[in-house]
């Protein structure tokens, strides 16, 4: 089947330069996200430098426009419809 | 023309390790290797609302997808954009990913809604999901003959990839048990 078929090169991407950063973020939001968020200790954010860290490189390397308009605009979750993604809209600090 | 399917999968693990396994799931090397047409995840805005206990999400993730040649004639790229937002309620133990392309959605349409909850039948220890795909392709004059035939291979397409994601979503889940077995030990 010629559809969908492995190519050789796989194209290079804008936001390869934040990998390091992406990885330290991740790697911080996956523990919080078991080890605190679950089990209710939800009232403070954690990995805030890994944020920002990363979130400063992908505001300067992500050249694709589709995706920088949900990198701007904060605290809008992609407008899906979600039924619960209303509230996500300014949601107060 | 839409072309919509449902799948449920029932996961038995409970609903905190199943929704860790699902942000962990394109990360994970092994992972990569299986899901090998992700190419990229990148967060690009979170919110937490400290009241509620939601924790809000949008991704994007980056997928290659080269078409037949005459769709790549028309489209002159092989890598799509989507866009994944996740609502994840703590304090009722609901997870909810919804994810749609922003790039080529003059061709196509596809949106796919996922839902963790925990089993009705056993909400301590199992956890049921529920995925929903809807396909439009646009009709394009030029197209429209081949419309149809390429919704089926994109629904084709989407099938075997939401059983690799199942694939991947138990072991990363076999993964975190082991993991918590270790430290609880």
């Amino acid at each position: 089947m010629g559809i969908f078929k492995e190519k050789k090169n796989s194209p290079s991407l804008s936001t390869s330069p934040c990998a390091q950063l992406r990885e330290a973020y991740h790697n911080c939001f996956n523990r919080w996200y078991s080890d605190k968020f679950l089990k209710g200790e939800w009232d403070k954010e954690e990995c805030v430098i890994e944020w920002k860290k990363y979130r400063d490189c992908l505001s300067q390397h992500l050249d694709d426009r589709h995706l920088s308009r949900f990198l701007e605009v904060d605290g809008i979750v992609g407008g899906a419809n979600l039924n619960d993604s209303k509230s996500s809209t300014g949601v107060p600090k | 023309m839409v072309r919509a399917y449902t799948q449920e999968h029932t996961y038995k693990h409970p609903w905190e390790r199943v929704t860790s396994a699902s942000w962990r799931k394109f990360a994970d090397p092994e992972n990569k290797r299986i899901l090998s047409h992700i190419l990229e995840v990148d967060t690009l805005n979170h919110n937490l609302d400290s009241s509620s206990g939601k924790l809000y999400t949008t991704r994007a993730i980056t997928i290659h997808a080269p078409g037949p040649w005459f769709i790549r004639k028309i489209i002159r790229q092989d890598i799509c954009h989507c866009v994944e937002s996740t609502v994840v309620d703590a304090q009722s133990r609901s997870m909810q990913l919804s994810t749609r392309n922003i790039s080529l959605e003059k061709y196509i349409e596809v949106e796919e809604k996922i839902r963790y909850d925990p089993h009705p039948d056993n909400p301590n220890s199992w956890t049921i999901c529920k995925q929903e795909t809807r396909i439009r392709i646009k009709p394009l004059s030029a197209l429209a003959s081949m419309a149809e035939k390429i919704e089926q291979k994109c629904a084709d397409k989407f099938q075997a990839n939401s059983a690799k994601g199942r694939e991947v979503m138990e072991r990363m889940c076999k993964y975190l048990e082991a993991e918590s077995r270790g430290i609880s030990a």
